[in-house]
Formats: C-alpha cells, sequence, structure tokens
C-alpha cells in the first residue's frame, strides 16, 4: 500500500492555495495521460490484428515460394550455382523512415530497388519462364516479410511506451494525488485548528473581561452600600448633636 | 558395287560389323535403359506420403539402396544420389568406349563442360575463389585444365592458360574474343557456346553416317529448334535486341532458315505460333499448350523430347541410343526431384505433373 505521508510543508493559506493548484495540474496530466495511453492502446491492438493476419498469409506465400522454386528446378535444374556466382550487390534495399504516432516515434522500412537485376536473362534457353515467375513470387513474399518486420517494430515500441504510460497514469492515481490530498486535509485541519483555538482564546478572554467587569461592579456596590452605611450612622449622631444646631445644617 | 557395299558395310552401324567394338556396350546401354522407372513405379511414388516412402519404393527399382546410408533424407540430396547413379554407368559406358563411340561419348560431354566454364567465368569475374566452383561443377563436363584453374584471376588469364586446352577452345576462338568475355552478358556467352557444339555435334553426326546420323540428326534438330523457340520467348520483355537474339539461333533445325527468320523479327508469342506453324510437329506442341492451361511449352517440349528418345532405341547398330538414354535418365531425375518436392512440401494436387517415360 502506498505511504500513508504527507508532503512536509508549513501549514499556511498560501500554501493551502499552492496545493491546490498542484492538485489540480495532477488531475490533468492524469486525464491527458491516460488519453495518451487509449490511443496507443488502440493502435496497439489495430497493429496486432494486422500481425495476426499478415503472419497466416506469410505461411501460404511462402509455400507458393517454394513451390515454384520446385517447378524452376524441375524444368532449369539447379541453378542456384549461377545464380549465387552473379550475385554482385543487393537490388532490394530498405530505408527507414520514423512515423510520429502520439508522439511515439515509431520506425517504419520501405524497400527500394538499387539498380536493376544483371540477371534477367537468367534460364535464357530453359525456364526462363519459371524463373521470372518464382522471382516474381519470392519478391511479393520479401515485401510481405518487410511489411511484417515494420509492423512487429511498431508492436514493441508501443507496448513499450504503453507501459511507461501506464506507470505514470497509476503513479499519479494512486501516489501523488492521495498524497496532495492528504497534505491539503492536513492543512485544512491544522488552520481550523488554529481558528478554533483562536476562537476559544477570543472567548476566555471575553469570559475573563466580564468577569472582571463583574467583580469591579460588585466592589464598587459594596464600597457604594459600606459608605451608605457609614453616612446614615454620621447623620444618626448628627442629627442627636445637631438639635441645638439646626441652623447649622441647612445647607 | 563392291565399293557401295564396302562403303555400306564399313560404316560405324552397319551390321555387320557394329557389334566388334560396340555390341558389349550397346548390350549395357540397352540393360540400363530397362531400368528406367516405368508408370508403376511412379504410380508408387506418387502414393507416398514422406521421403522415406520413397526411398523404400526406389530401392526395389534399379536405384536399389543408394540411399541407404542417410539419415536426413531431402528431395536435393535424392536429386544430387541420383545424378551421382547416373554419372557412375556413364564414365562406365565411357571407359569400355573405343574410337569412334568414345569421341562420340566425349562429344555429349561438351554441353555440360560448357556450364562448368559458365561458372567459371562468372566467378572469375567476380573474383571469387574458383578452387571452390569446382565442387559445384557438373561432373559429366570436368576436363582436365581445371587444376589449373585457381591460378588465373580474371578473365584474360583463363581465357589464355585454361580454355585454349579444353576441347571447346574451337567454340571460343570462332565466336568469341576475349573482350567479350568481360563485356557480354553471361547468359548470351553460355548461347553463343551451345550454338556453336550443336552446329559442331551435329556436323560430326553426319560424318559419321548411317543410322547415327539420321537419328542423332532428328534429336539435334529438335534440340536446336527447341533451342530458337524458348530464348525467342524468354527474350520478350528482356534487353536483349533482336540482332543479338538472331545470333543464338543455331543453324541446324528443322526451322533453319525460314522459321529461324521469322522467329528473329517476333515480338510476342503469336507471332512466334505464326512462325513455327509450316512444322507440324511444333504446331501440335503450341496447340496442346493452348487448350490446357496446365500444361507449359516446356512441358510439352519435353514430352516430345522423351518420345524421339524413346524412338532412338527402336533402331539398331548405332550411337544414338546412349546420347537418348543419359537424355531419359535426366528427365527420370527431374521426375523424382519434382515428386520429391510434392512431398517434401505436401503438395500432392500438383504431384502428377511429372513426365512419364514408359
Amino acid at each position: 500500500m502506498a505511504q500513508q505521508g504527507r508532503l512536509n510543508i508549513f501549514p499556511t493559506r498560501m500554501a493551502l492555495t499552492g496545493m491546490k493548484s498542484r492538485l489540480t495540474a495532477a488531475t490533468k496530466g492524469h486525464s491527458l495521460l491516460k488519453k495518451k495511453s487509449d490511443a496507443l492502446t488502440v493502435r496497439f491492438r489495430g497493429i496486432l490484428f494486422q500481425i495476426v493476419d499478415k503472419k497466416e498469409k506469410m505461411g501460404e506465400q511462402m509455400k507458393e515460394a517454394s513451390f515454384s522454386l520446385a517447378s524452376v528446378k524441375f524444368v532449369a535444374g539447379d541453378i542456384s550455382a549461377t545464380v549465387l556466382e552473379n550475385a554482385s550487390s543487393a537490388t532490394l534495399r530498405l530505408t527507414v523512415e520514423t512515423d510520429n504516432v502520439a508522439g511515439v516515434l515509431i520506425p517504419n522500412f520501405k524497400p527500394y530497388t538499387d539498380n536493376s537485376s544483371t540477371q534477367e536473362l537468367t534460364g535464357l534457353a530453359k525456364g526462363g519462364q519459371q524463373i521470372s515467375k518464382s522471382r516474381e513470387v519470392y519478391l511479393k513474399t520479401l515485401m510481405s516479410l518487410v511489411e511484417l518486420a515494420s509492423l512487429q517494430t511498431a508492436f514493441l515500441t508501443l507496448d513499450e511506451v504503453i507501459k511507461i504510460t501506464n506507470r505514470r497514469v497509476n503513479a499519479i492515481e494512486h501516489v501523488i494525488k492521495p498524497k496532495i490530498e492528504r497534505t491539503i486535509a492536513y492543512i485544512i485541519t491544522e488552520l481550523d485548528e488554529g481558528e478554533r483555538e483562536e476562537f476559544f482564546r477570543l472567548k476566555k478572554i471575553q469570559a475573563k473581561k466580564k468577569r472582571d467587569i463583574k467583580a469591579k461592579e460588585a466592589a464598587t456596590l459594596e464600597r457604594a452600600t459600606e459608605a451608605a452605611a457609614k453616612l446614615e450612622q454620621q447623620k444618626g449622631t448628627i442629627l442627636d448633636e445637631d438639635e441645638e444646631e439646626e441652623d447649622e445644617i441647612l445647607f | 558395287m563392291d565399293w557401295l557395299l564396302r562403303l555400306w558395310v564399313l560404316q560405324p552401324g552397319s551390321m555387320a560389323t557394329f557389334n566388334v567394338d560396340d555390341g558389349y556396350l550397346e548390350g549395357l546401354c540397352r540393360g540400363y535403359r530397362s531400368g528406367i522407372l516405368k508408370t508403376t513405379d511412379y504410380a508408387n511414388l506418387t502414393q507416398c506420403d514422406i521421403l522415406d516412402d520413397m526411398k523404400l519404393h526406389l530401392a526395389q527399382t534399379d536405384y536399389g539402396d543408394f540411399l541407404a546410408n542417410e539419415s536426413k533424407l531431402t528431395p536435393t540430396l535424392i536429386a544430387e544420389k541420383c545424378r551421382e547413379k547416373l554419372i557412375n554407368e556413364f564414365f562406365h559406358l565411357r571407359a569400355h568406349a573405343v574410337e569412334p563411340l568414345a569421341t562420340f561419348l566425349d562429344y555429349i560431354t561438351y554441353g555440360y563442360m560448357i556450364d562448368n566454364i559458365v561458372l567459371l567465368i562468372t566467378g572469375t569475374l567476380h573474383e571469387r575463389d574458383t578452387s571452390e566452383l569446382i565442387e559445384k561443377c557438373h561432373p559429366l563436363g570436368m576436363f582436365d585444365a581445371m587444376a589449373t584453374l585457381s591460378m588465373s584471376h580474371n578473365v584474360s588469364d583463363l581465357y589464355h592458360s585454361v580454355l585454349v586446352d579444353t576441347p571447346l577452345a574451337p567454340y571460343f576462338v570462332n565466336c568469341l574474343s576475349e573482350e567479350d568475355l568481360d563485356e557480354m552478358n553471361i547468359e548470351l556467352i553460355r548461347n553463343t557456346l551451345f550454338k556453336a557444339y550443336l552446329e559442331d555435334f551435329y556436323h560430326y553426326c553426319q560424318t559419321l553416317g548411317g543410322t547415327t546420323a539420321e537419328v542423332m540428326g532428328d534429336l539435334l534438330k529438335f534440340e536446336a529448334d527447341r533451342r530458337s523457340i524458348t530464348i525467342t520467348i524468354n527474350s520478350f520483355g528482356t534487353e536483349l535486341t533482336k540482332d543479338d537474339r538472331e545470333k543464338l539461333y543455331p543453324e541446324i533445325g528443322f526451322l533453319y532458315p525460314e522459321g529461324i527468320a521469322r522467329l528473329a523479327k517476333a515480338e510476342d508469342i503469336e507471332q512466334v505460333r505464326g512462325a513455327i506453324d509450316y512444322c507440324g510437329a511444333y504446331r501440335n506442341l503450341f496447340q496442346e499448350t493452348s487448350f490446357n492451361a496446365d500444361k507449359s511449352l516446356e512441358d510439352a517440349f519435353f514430352e516430345y523430347e522423351v518420345e524421339l528418345n524413346k524412338l532412338a532405341f527402336e533402331q539398331q547398330f548405332h550411337y544414338g541410343i546412349y546420347y537418348s538414354y543419359l537424355k531419359l535418365k535426366e528427365q527420370e531425375i527431374r521426375n523424382i526431384v519434382w515428386i520429391s518436392e510434392c512431398v517434401a512440401q505436401n503438395m500432392k494436387s500438383q504431384i502428377n505433373q511429372y513426365i512419364p517415360i514408359f
């Protein structure tokens, strides 16, 4: 299972936005790669069917070619020594071109003839027709072989690339995105926690303030009642004394 | 009258004196001829499903145990072994022959010598090691100077040291110079030499006279005509010009001179048909191919050749039987190779396209 880790960053709001943008980027990359993988897989399957088809036909063609060689042997005898000795340089050659398929460079073999055969007069007096027929059949078979070779190299190359692409898709899907998501979750929880802490602190402070105010009020009230009581006492005594000093109290 | 009688009696092939020198060999040759595979043998061979069955059937014919020591059977191997047997028989005949039969048999080998020499020239032109080529040469066409071949490294050396010592030197001298060997297409060289050889052989047979001249004359004329027709048809669409082509037609043959002149101008197969039309036998051959799609002209020629060769054995006291025997055995080897290829490649549908002989 994937690691249950997350990225190690400091949980701030800016980090959060950064992480969010990374997540969208990863999602986009994931869908693009998936599309590439699907396109390549479709092409891969197509090539597979073509290869199977061509291989079956190849068997038939080789049989036909061997048979035409047998009829040459019947009419003209064994011409292999003559043909081999007369061969100077290859007349059929290949060039390699690269095709671009969904970003993948696939090699493609193209045959071309270098110079016309100097052996076209072989079997002039005996078996010439069988020889030219055999030459045609073998040439056709050779062309099929070249096509088959192109298809097979394409097959192998595509196989490699598809594996790599699928690995990347899976990596993004099962490793990178969860990691980022966990990181985001962590940041969010950290931020939420921070908010809650803040909130709690505020509440506590408010409560304290309230208590303080209450206490102050209570103290003030007490003092006031004390003062009033004292005043009453004083007033009592003063009233007794002041029956003669009534005049002095009038203010 | 007396001299007429003597002339008639003393000719090779004359009944009175033939068996003195050549009777034993004629008997031997006819013995070999009766060992040629018959239709029943071919019927057995075509029924085989694997090559080992064929080996079993061949063991009951004249071939005997010639494949006894071979473990892995292939059509090529079978062909090689059959050919080896034929060559042994031929050399046996040649070893016991006296003049003029010895010269006659030598003439037969010149054809194979031409093929060998062409192979060697090709090898030298491409600077290959000529000693390797000697193994690929046809055994019937070996000549003494072959041992010195590894010394020559270019065509000029080859010409001066080797070729002039062979019996084929006159053919080179008359029509091919040293420059031609370098420049001409190798097939043209081969066919030019063969034309000279055929004409020479024909004239030699005519000097032998009697039944030999008659029988061999027919056979060689047919061979000449067949080559002319085949060369014409195969040269359509190639770089071979009409003049060059005309130089390859042998000047013996039923088609000489009118048919040859018309063949030289022909540009497609219809004109060829028109050119040979006046010759009944060839007209029939062409008709056979137009009726039967599976049969090619080559097959028709092979069949006709087999017929002619069979006819040679109907007459006695002549040398044509040796030539015919060789040709019939070669056809038999071709048939065996065809059947073994069909069996090995599992193409039983076409297996009956061999040419039956007896």
